[in-house]
């Protein structure tokens, strides 16, 4: 593959790989997500370019969009966290365990 | 004179005779039977036979009647067909006289027994249901009595019913019948539609008859009459009272299956197969049974095993092809057998109650009428020349001698032959020669007619038997005529080995050398191994296979193991894996995530 893609893959796994095995903070979850976000924009984007077909140009804005939303939901969730329980540490998160 | 009618008339006159002390209390008012009326009963149906059995004798008169029929099915009747040839004229008068004479004996061995009618009742009903069987012409009227000779027996073994090991061997006569009874319903239902009759004339034309009901024959013979792998129930059944062994288990009930043979004969003569079966069989029988009397210590028992022995040679007979000379062994055989069981009665009454041959001795002095007949007993049961059992023994010897047959086979039957004198002398040395070794305390009374007179006539017809007989009757087939010295003599050869044998042995008891153990000794004390082998390995192999089929298999394992019981074991033993992963933490969620792309990622590329 191209350098660009390979950029692309690798800022995608990375940040995949970093929202998996994020140990003490929320937001740096948070964060691995926004890169996530970030790395699928730039591939959105310049693949009508390289591919020469207008149709998809729309698609990039579309997920801005959405992961806007989504961050909203991840900041908000980060916010109830600190203030119920202090702090944005994970280990917070457990009223699922057994 | 219409001949045939009086024969007619006189054959069911005698059983009429018999049927009265039956029937005569359901038809007269206050009739109370007695032991001594139905002993006058049986003397005189014997003298009554014996008006058939004459015009037989001298006209060569046969009859067969038909009765009333049956009709079971619209093709298949059943009559009530007598017939009275050669075997049933000549059996009715011999089993009569055996049975007068028992009768008489028992009036003095069971004398203290509160229910003595009743045991003279059994006895008599047993008689009517041999002598059934014996004229019947069909097989249903043969099953009848066979049937009914099988129950009688029963009652007669557990006669002393409060006594554990009597009903043991009762049950154990049953069982063992019964296994032979299911041969016979083989061969009846073979006959019964292939040639569509019980009739025992339609199978003789058959010119190869098929294996099958000969083996369904074969072996309701071995059942009923003790051959080798039925056998354990003629010992046991020594538990019943000594009237009972002398008439069933050594005269007449144990050679209905002989019996059974003789009269099937046609259907035997044409399958060589079937005749091979029947001469090894007894061989292996009558050995078998030989070597078990030799170690045996109770007077009743070597009897006991020394009748089997004497049915194998009977099955041996029959496997040559010679239903005329098996009927004749059965008939000198009768007398003979069933004095020796008489004397053993009054020798173990009169030591009251002592039944164990080494606890006997010098009873010649005390006891001479019964040790005299004694030693006559087991001298024709030996084959001495010229009593009765040399006509038809050393007949069979010379004709195995003299046919081509199993060397195997021949081997055994003299070797048995042998044994015979050996265990015969060693029972008459141990019970009537040398020191007493009885407890002084007994009173010996043999001074009673009701012990020496029947005793005595079974004596003479033990002697004279089988002179008279074979005067009479002619055989069918001429016996071998020609034959080398050695050959002629071999009966007598072995039996006085055998008889040195003994004398020899009896002269190592005299010294105080401890018996050692050894195999053999081993082996024919406890008959063979074969009595704890089959009963306990044949029916704890039978229950637990129940148990398996029933409760293992159908009950434990489809229902439970492998049925609902079994999903929901599976069910829960995932659940159980995966209960340490579910933990509610979102961190092991997202890194399984992570691995379970990893895993994709990795097997998709390849």
């Amino acid at each position: 593959m191209t350098f660009l893609h390979l950029s692309f893959y690798s800022a995608f796994t990375l940040s995949s790989l970093g929202l998996a095995f994020h140990r003490i903070h929320l937001i740096s979850a948070l964060l691995c997500l926004e890169s996530m976000m970030l790395s699928m924009y730039m591939a959105l984007s310049t693949w009508p370019a390289q591919t020469q077909t207008t149709s998809p140009s729309l698609t990039p804005i579309l997920m801005l969009t959405f992961s806007a939303c989504e961050a909203g939901i991840g900041l908000a969730i980060l916010v109830a966290s600190s203030r119920t329980h202090g702090s944005d540490h994970l280990h917070n998160l457990n009223l699922l365990q057994c | 004179m219409d001949l045939p009618m009086i024969l007619n008339i006189s054959m069911l006159l005698t059983l009429a005779t018999l049927l009265t002390p039956l029937l005569s209390p359901l038809l007269v008012k206050n009739y109370k039977n007695s032991p001594s009326t139905i002993m006058q009963t049986v003397k005189t149906s014997f003298l009554i036979s014996l008006i058939p059995m004459t015009l037989f004798i001298y006209l060569g008169m046969e009859n067969i009647t038909y009765f009333w029929e049956w009709k079971l099915a619209t093709n298949f009747k059943i009559p009530l067909n007598f017939k009275m040839d050669q075997y049933s004229l000549m059996f009715f008068p011999i089993a009569l006289f055996v049975t007068w004479s028992i009768l008489q004996f028992t009036t003095w061995y069971m004398a203290s027994e509160p229910q003595i009618t009743k045991f003279f009742l059994f006895l008599l009903t047993f008689l009517i249901a041999m002598l059934t069987l014996t004229i019947a012409n069909n097989m249903f009227l043969l099953f009848i009595g066979w049937e009914g000779v099988g129950i009688m027996s029963f009652l007669l073994i557990g006669w002393w019913h409060g006594r554990a090991e009597a009903n043991t061997a009762a049950l154990q006569a049953v069982l063992y019948n019964r296994i032979g009874d299911i041969g016979f319903i083989l061969c009846m239902a073979w006959s019964a539609t292939t040639i569509n009759s019980w009739d025992i004339q339609q199978l003789s034309p058959l010119n190869q008859t098929p294996l099958l009901p000969l083996i369904g024959l074969i072996l309701a013979a071995t059942g009923k009459s003790a051959q080798f792998g039925l056998h354990p129930w003629l010992p046991a059944a020594m538990e019943g009272p000594t009237p009972v062994s002398a008439l069933l288990h050594s005269s007449t009930m144990v050679v209905a299956g002989i019996f059974l043979l003789i009269r099937t004969h046609p259907m035997l003569h044409s399958n060589p197969t079937a005749l091979t079966l029947c001469l090894c069989l007894g061989a292996l029988s009558t050995l078998f049974a030989a070597t078990c009397a030799l170690t045996q210590n109770d007077i009743k028992k070597i009897i006991a095993f020394s009748t089997s022995s004497q049915l194998g040679l009977m099955m041996v007979t029959i496997g040559l092809d010679l239903p005329q000379l098996a009927f004749l062994h059965i008939s000198t055989h009768a007398f003979f057998k069933a004095m020796l069981f008489l004397c053993s009665g009054s020798i173990i009454h009169n030591l009251n109650g002592e039944q164990d041959i080494r606890k006997m001795g010098g009873l010649q002095k005390t006891l001479p009428t019964t040790t005299s007949c004694l030693t006559i007993g087991n001298l024709a049961l030996m084959g001495t020349p010229f009593l009765a059992g040399f006509y038809s023994k050393d007949l069979i010897i010379e004709s195995m001698n003299t046919s081509y047959l199993n060397t195997w086979a021949l081997s055994l039957t003299l070797l048995a032959t042998s044994f015979t004198a050996t265990y015969s002398i060693r029972m008459s040395l141990l019970v009537q020669t040398g020191f007493t070794r009885t407890t002084p305390t007994i009173l010996i009374n043999e001074n009673n007619p009701a012990i020496t007179n029947p005793i005595t006539r079974l004596a003479l017809g033990s002697i004279t038997a089988g002179l008279l007989i074979t005067t009479y009757i002619l055989p069918t087939k001429t016996p071998p005529m020609t034959m080398p010295t050695t050959t002629k003599t071999t009966a007598i050869i072995i039996t006085l080995l055998g008889i040195l044998l003994a004398l020899e042995l009896s002269k190592m008891t005299h010294t105080l050398i401890k018996p050692k153990q050894n195999p053999l000794l081993n082996f024919s004390s406890t008959l063979g191994y074969f009595n704890p082998l089959t009963h306990r390995l044949s029916s704890t192999q039978l229950l637990t296979t129940g148990q398996k089929i029933a409760s293992h298999l159908i009950d434990l394992s489809w229902y439970k193991k492998m049925g609902p019981e079994g999903l929901a074991t599976l069910q829960l033993k995932a659940a159980k894996i995966s209960t340490t992963l579910h933990t509610g933490l979102i961190k092991t969620y997202l890194m399984s995530f992570a691995l379970s792309i990893l895993i994709i990622l990795i097997s998709s590329t390849q």
